[in-house]
């Protein structure tokens, strides 16, 4: 943890020593992020993104049940949200990006998607407000089903060997490709997964501990200690805790549809592997 | 002489700040220009694509390497 | 890929991709470096120069792969 610490009598005489400690208030850290378990199940402890995980996956279970239970021809009630939300998947993302062959990884990027954007929305819902995949494990697992989807599916249409030989760039000079191929592939096998999912934690995450560190500003400085200095910076707390909620609400939409479109775009791209 | 002020602590993660915020303004230079030049001139669009994509590898290459040289010379 | 009249990929997917290669220059060409460093025992001269070798690898490839028609 940085410090900074201003020492009491450095300022000149006349303004008195006041010294401003940086103990008193709290910042959140790395702890906000830490769960006790709420109740065991044998040995394993249920905490509460576990909890919020299985009751959002439900609930989203249950929407699209009752949506595409009796799909009609001319959709009626909550048909109609579905299928706005199947159609914005088919047509935006993978037939846009893979093309017609993409139809059969729709089930695949319409799951990601929808799960990706509520679990990223329980940061604003009142009870909840965590977001469930500023978690590592969340978004490390989804990436690597993306993974070893697009790996499999690029080894199954280029066999073993090509799928490998298809990741080599054509049209270098030849005494450049000993330095060029590990970068290759390390950068497609090793490193993609790797962003993949950093990108979405690393945005979750930091959108959590901003919110937080806002509200927890406009609590100490209005609440816990209020002086009259500290006052003006409560009330910055309380409005920039109003922006950054406004401005998570656009992200979490924005990194489940980035997820999803690159992971169309990491099959498409292992199923038209001939440059 | 007594201290005045002191920073403590991981000092590469402020130096890590530090060094994005040059490659940040570039960035951002970059592409805010050639946004405008692709507005003045859509039929350029390939060109300018081509050559907005290596100014922007440039850099990000300097905010890549400033990420990872507090673990070189790290304490 | 998909369309045509599209350029060859979708920009975004471009720009990760060059952040993706640059990382992967300075992790593997850093990595062989530092491997290098450990070996011969010198200070991080290896492990510098393998940064900046692999972040210019990074570029040339980026640059060879996306810039040119």
């Amino acid at each position: 943890m940085t410090a900074i610490a201003l020492a009491a009598g450095a300022l000149p005489a006349g303004t008195g020593t006041h010294t401003i400690l940086a103990e008193e208030f709290h910042a959140p850290g790395l702890g906000l992020f830490e769960w006790e378990p709420l109740f065991n199940i044998g040995p394993v402890g249920v905490t509460k993104p576990m909890v919020l995980a299985v009751v959002l996956s439900g609930l989203l279970i249950a929407f699209f049940w009752a949506a595409f239970r009796r799909p009609q021809i001319v959709p009626r009630g909550v048909q109609n949200v579905g299928e706005v939300g199947y159609l914005f998947i088919r047509d935006d993302i993978a037939r846009n990006i893979i093309g017609k062959k993409g139809d059969q990884y729709v089930p695949l990027l319409f799951a990601l998607f929808f799960f990706i954007w509520t679990f990223n929305l329980a940061s604003v819902i009142p009870i909840a407000q965590f977001p469930v995949t500023s978690r590592f494990g969340y978004p490390a697992v989804l990436a690597a089903i993306v993974y070893v989807t697009w790996v499999g599916v690029g080894i199954k249409a280029h066999g073993l060997g090509g799928f490998f030989k298809a990741q080599i760039p054509t049209g270098l000079p030849k005494a450049i490709y000993p330095l060029i191929i590990p970068i290759e592939y390390a950068s497609n096998l090793i490193v993609r997964p790797f962003t993949h999912s950093v990108r979405l934690f690393a945005n979750m995450f930091a959108g959590h501990l901003l919110i937080a560190l806002f509200a927890i500003t406009a609590w100490h400085f209005l609440v816990e200690q209020p002086t009259v200095l500290g006052f003006g910076v409560g009330i910055i707390g309380v409005l920039m805790t109003i922006v950054m909620t406004a401005f998570e609400l656009l992200i979490q939409a924005l990194q489940a549809f980035i997820f999803t479109l690159l992971a169309a775009s990491y099959i498409g791209s292992a199923l038209e592997e001939a440059h | 002489m007594s201290v005045l002020a002191e920073v403590t602590g991981s000092i590469g993660s402020v130096g890590y700040g530090l060094a994005a915020i040059g490659p940040g303004i570039g960035i951002g230079i970059v592409f805010g220009l050639g946004v405008q030049a692709i507005a003045r001139q859509p039929e350029a669009y390939n060109l300018i694509f081509r050559n907005m994509i290596l100014g922007f590898a440039f850099a990000e290459a300097l905010a890549l390497i400033g990420l990872v040289m507090p673990f070189v010379y790290g304490t | 890929m998909s369309q045509d009249g599209q350029d060859h990929q979708d920009p975004q997917n471009i720009a990760w991709s060059i952040v993706s290669y640059l990382l992967s220059g300075i992790l593997v060409w850093g990595g062989v470096g530092w491997l290098l460093d450990r070996w011969i025992g010198s200070s991080p001269v290896f492990t510098v120069i393998g940064i900046l070798g692999g972040c210019g690898l990074g570029i040339y490839l980026g640059y060879m792969r996306f810039t040119r028609p």
